[in-house]
């Protein structure tokens, strides 16, 4: 069996990072709406992106429509500034946001 | 416009039925994009360099660095599949992407981020828009 040395410091640092992990309050991706894009286009970015199902994507693509924004995501930074980045480079209007 | 522009054949992949009018405005979208990432003089650059994180003074540079190469890829890939007759899912989404941004940087550039300012553009560029939209409609309903 191999020895394992105590590492308490990082211990704690690790518990620390855990509890601001699961304190924080959550990161939103947000799609805009805009007069052009084609509405089929956006389910299909959904659809690819998050792997989010045909419902699901239309649903959130006709928020953006009549309301001007939709949430389409929620999580960590690091992953909503992924996904953020995915949908412009899908050329949709797209902005992260911490939760309020 | 008679027929389909783009056909989803049944062994998976997409066959591309734009004749050669479509092809280069096709060619001429994709050439402002890769103009556009390098260029910080060129009208599309800021639609290709939008905030990520509005309430942050500076965007993380590393997620600024993936999306440049991300468009930078897709519009690459875009450009050396322009003339083929078929193309694959990967390729597809690259065609998407990048006319999906040219449409945007191309509306960003002209200010016509309402209903309004769309109706009161010039019928040259609501042409523009309109055949973006065509070519964008018919490759999305075969993804």
């Amino acid at each position: 069996m191999p020895s394992v040395k105590p590492l308490r410091v990082s211990d704690e640092t690790q518990n620390a990072t855990q509890t601001a992990t699961l304190t924080e309050r959550p990161w939103n991706v947000v799609v805009w709406d805009d007069p052009v894009t084609p509405m089929s286009v956006v389910v299909v970015i959904f659809r690819k992106i998050f792997g989010y199902p045909n419902n699901k994507a239309t649903q959130l693509m006709l928020t953006v429509h009549h309301e001007g924004r939709a949430i389409v995501w929620s999580g960590p930074l690091e992953r909503a500034q992924g996904y953020c980045v995915k949908l412009q480079v899908a050329g949709l209007l797209a902005t992260i946001e911490q939760d309020s | 416009m008679a027929g389909r522009l783009f056909v989803r054949r049944r062994d998976g992949r997409i066959e591309v039925r734009l004749n050669d009018a479509g092809r280069e405005m096709a060619r001429e979208a994709f050439g402002h994009v890769l103009a556009a990432e390098v260029d910080p003089e060129h009208d599309w650059h800021a639609s290709l360099n939008a905030p990520i994180n509005p309430g942050s003074d500076v965007d993380d540079p590393l997620a600024v660095f993936n999306r440049q190469h991300d468009v930078t890829s897709n519009v690459e890939l875009a450009v050396a599949t322009l003339n083929e007759e078929f193309l694959n899912d990967a390729e597809a989404w690259a065609w998407l992407c990048s006319l999906q941004v040219a449409l945007r940087a191309f509306i960003t550039a002209k200010g016509l981020l309402s209903a309004d300012r769309l109706e009161e553009s010039d019928e040259g560029t609501r042409d523009y828009i309109k055949t973006l939209q065509i070519l964008l409609f018919a490759l999305a309903d075969v993804m």
